[in-house]
């Protein structure tokens, strides 16, 4: 009997389903929520994105032991169906501490949509930045220790397989492919990170809540969620030229990870009714790209600094915050492709009103150095305590150059209409 | 008005000192109200039932916490429906000096402990009838009060008390409130908008005797101008039952209960 691939996945949808009616006969917690997105783009009116989403949560709570699963499907267009556990874990509680074991998605910083100590949970950015914070995270596979100490918590992570962050695929509208001289050929086999001891990740956090200021501390030894592209070039003579000279006839391109050090904190306090928050870290040894012609497969390796400060306030029944970001390069090369400084703000305003059935929010993303944006306004309504309707729009503009800015042509408006359950 | 507070804290104190010959003015009897005995800690699981005009209703179901520790009091709450807020935690400390209260908010989506303005006390909570003023303490020095009359309400004998802001920006003009001359909880309040019109109207329900300690586990917070309400209930309360200190930090709000 010969399996299609769409046999597998209903099959998997319809064991899902079993699951679920199982679940709910040994008295495990079900949740979750079904959700339908469509947007469409304003400059071609293509749809940018047809995605129905089922998102189930299962869990099984114990005074000392807690299991928890986090299965989801993602039904594109027609028959383009993506099934994956976000989620999958035991915790086990001690006096003392606590373990929480398998993949799982781990948040850190006191930032908003930024990701300066929140390194651990590897991204999904196939659809940029688009995707609501919970969904743009990948679940990691990891052994998470807290140990506490009255309000602060000493966090250890072993993460045994490292994963990168996930690209958008070449013929998605988020790819950007990049110019070159020549053609290029890719060589993937330095791409993966095999899975061994000497190869996994490790970090270490040490956080505190009092009532005066909570802070983290983190330190971590990891790899690049970015791959490092390594360039060869080919010479060949141009035998048109007297005398001949040498030209470029061809490129290898080997993406290539490479490990970080990373160290840094974050905090948050209250002054006057305003939340103050700031978060950095300093970055040990990443590979950047340079033109120098000295320079080993076209790259260099540089520190730099990457933080974030950020207030929280509230006028008029409105909630406002707005963040500062920079990232710095330090001893810097002017023959880095990269700014030595990268200026970036976020802005978000979100008004409640109707009994809290009715939201209002614009958040935007403004890149400072490229004067580019994306700005995303947004409108929801509650029919009831399970039903929502949400119409937003998710506007590019500015420099094409810029990381919003070069999706200008991806302006797009959307719906969602989501039940929870 | 401190300890006026619906959610958790309705105590009694039968003031032995209390003279009925000595008539006691509007802020000897807040404070009355403000300094009766509490329970050290309660638990409690607390039902929040919202009313539109037409007579839908929206349900939120809370599990809370509290403990005073003498110069402060910790409280938490675990959200468990509706289903959109499910595992949300929220944790408050409140202060008895002027320092501003201490919150945190634990959103599951985020998985991430936010620490928030305590600020925003004139906002509704959860898009009820109540805001964080209303179920929180207000500090007594932050209204002047004056004792209107004595009158019976409900069979009872009550004080009524005229509480105005000293901030004349308060989102109350004023309050009035009814306070039963023997348990020192108030039985009714009345809230005023900015104009001086009457805004809503709290009434309590029901009031429970838990080893001494009296506690409101009914009222209703009604909006006159809008026609909406919201009641308030507390089922499964225990008190004294020696919470650890160890409830009301960050481990137990991303854990959940």
């Amino acid at each position: 009997m010969k399996f299609t691939p769409i046999k597998i996945k209903v099959t998997i949808l319809l064991a899902i389903f079993l699951l679920s009616q199982f679940a709910m006969a040994q008295g495990i917690d079900i949740s979750g929520f079904a959700r339908t997105y469509e947007g469409v783009n304003v400059n071609n009116g293509d749809f940018s994105i047809v995605q129905q989403t089922l998102n189930l949560n299962f869990e099984k709570r114990g005074n000392k032991v807690t299991l928890k699963a986090n299965p989801m499907a993602y039904l594109y267009n027609q028959d383009s169906l993506s099934l994956g556990l976000r989620e999958i874990y035991m915790d086990m509680y001690f006096k003392n501490f606590d373990l929480r074991l398998g993949k799982q998605q781990i948040v850190w910083g006191k930032a908003d949509g930024v990701f300066i100590t929140d390194i651990v949970s590897p991204l999904n950015l196939s659809e940029f930045l688009l995707p609501d914070f919970d969904e743009i995270r990948t679940g990691i596979i990891s052994a998470k220790l807290d140990y506490y100490i009255g309000n602060s918590t000493i966090e250890a992570i072993w993460i045994p397989q490292f994963a990168p962050t996930t690209r958008p695929d070449a013929n998605s509208i988020w790819y950007i492919e990049p110019e070159f001289p020549v053609s290029p050929t890719f060589d993937w086999s330095k791409n993966t990170i095999d899975p061994s001891l000497e190869n996994s990740e490790v970090f270490l956090k040490w956080s505190a809540m009092t009532s005066k200021l909570d802070f983290e501390l983190m330190g971590g030894y990891t790899w690049d969620d970015n791959p490092s592209m390594h360039v060869q070039k080919q010479f060949g003579m141009n035998n048109t030229t007297t005398p001949p000279t040498p030209m470029l006839i061809g490129l290898t391109i080997t993406p290539q990870h490479h490990r970080l050090a990373v160290a840094g904190g974050s905090f948050g306090t209250e002054i006057l009714g305003v939340i103050l928050r700031g978060e950095g870290a300093y970055y040990n040894g990443k590979y950047f790209q340079t033109e120098d012609p000295s320079a080993e497969d076209a790259l260099i390796q540089k520190d730099y600094l990457n933080y974030v400060v950020g207030l929280d306030f509230n006028i008029g029944g409105v909630i406002l915050s707005t963040q500062f970001i920079q990232r710095y390069i330090l001893d810097y090369d002017e023959f880095m492709s990269e700014d030595e400084f990268q200026n970036t703000a976020t802005f978000v305003a979100r008004y409640n009103t109707l009994r809290e059935t009715l939201h209002l929010e614009l958040f935007s993303y403004i890149g400072l150095s490229n004067k580019d944006a994306l700005i995303r306004p947004k409108i929801s309504y509650d029919f009831d305590d399970s039903f929502s309707l949400l119409l937003g729009a998710n506007i590019f503009v500015g420099d094409c150059d810029g990381q919003f800015g070069q999706y200008q042509n991806n302006t797009m408006i959307y719906t969602k209409i989501k039940y929870s359950f | 008005m401190k300890k006026f507070k619906l959610t958790i804290i309705a105590s009694l104190v039968l003031i032995a000192s209390l003279s009925a010959n000595t008539p006691l003015t509007g802020t000897q009897i807040i404070e009355k109200t403000y300094n009766r005995a509490s329970a050290d800690d309660q638990t409690a699981m607390l039902t929040m039932t919202l009313t539109n005009k037409n007579g839908q209703t929206r349900v939120r179901k809370i599990q809370q916490f509290s403990k005073d520790m003498g110069n402060k009091e910790k409280s938490i709450m675990f959200f468990l429906s509706p289903a959109d807020v499910k595992n949300t935690s929220f944790m408050n400390w409140t202060y008895d000096s002027d320092k501003s209260d201490d919150q945190w908010i634990y959103l599951p989506a985020l998985k991430k402990v936010k620490r928030i303005s305590s600020d925003s006390k004139s906002d509704y909570f959860m898009g009820s009838d109540f805001t964080f003023d209303d179920l929180g303490d207000r500090k007594i020095n932050a209204d002047v009060h004056t004792l209107l009359r004595e009158e019976s309400l409900n069979d009872k004998e009550c004080y009524v008390i005229e509480s105005k802001s000293k901030d004349e920006d308060y989102m109350y003009s004023k309050t009035i409130t009814w306070i039963d001359k023997e348990t020192f909880i108030g039985m009714k309040k009345e809230f005023y908008d900015e104009d001086e019109e009457l805004l809503k109207i709290l009434e309590v329900k029901k009031v429970e005797k838990f080893s001494d300690i009296y506690i409101i586990t009914h009222s209703e917070m009604k909006n006159v101008q809008k026609d909406h309400s919201t009641t308030i209930t507390l089922n499964n309360v225990n008190i004294n039952t020696g919470i650890s200190e160890d409830k009301f930090t960050e481990r137990m709000m991303t854990r959940g209960i």
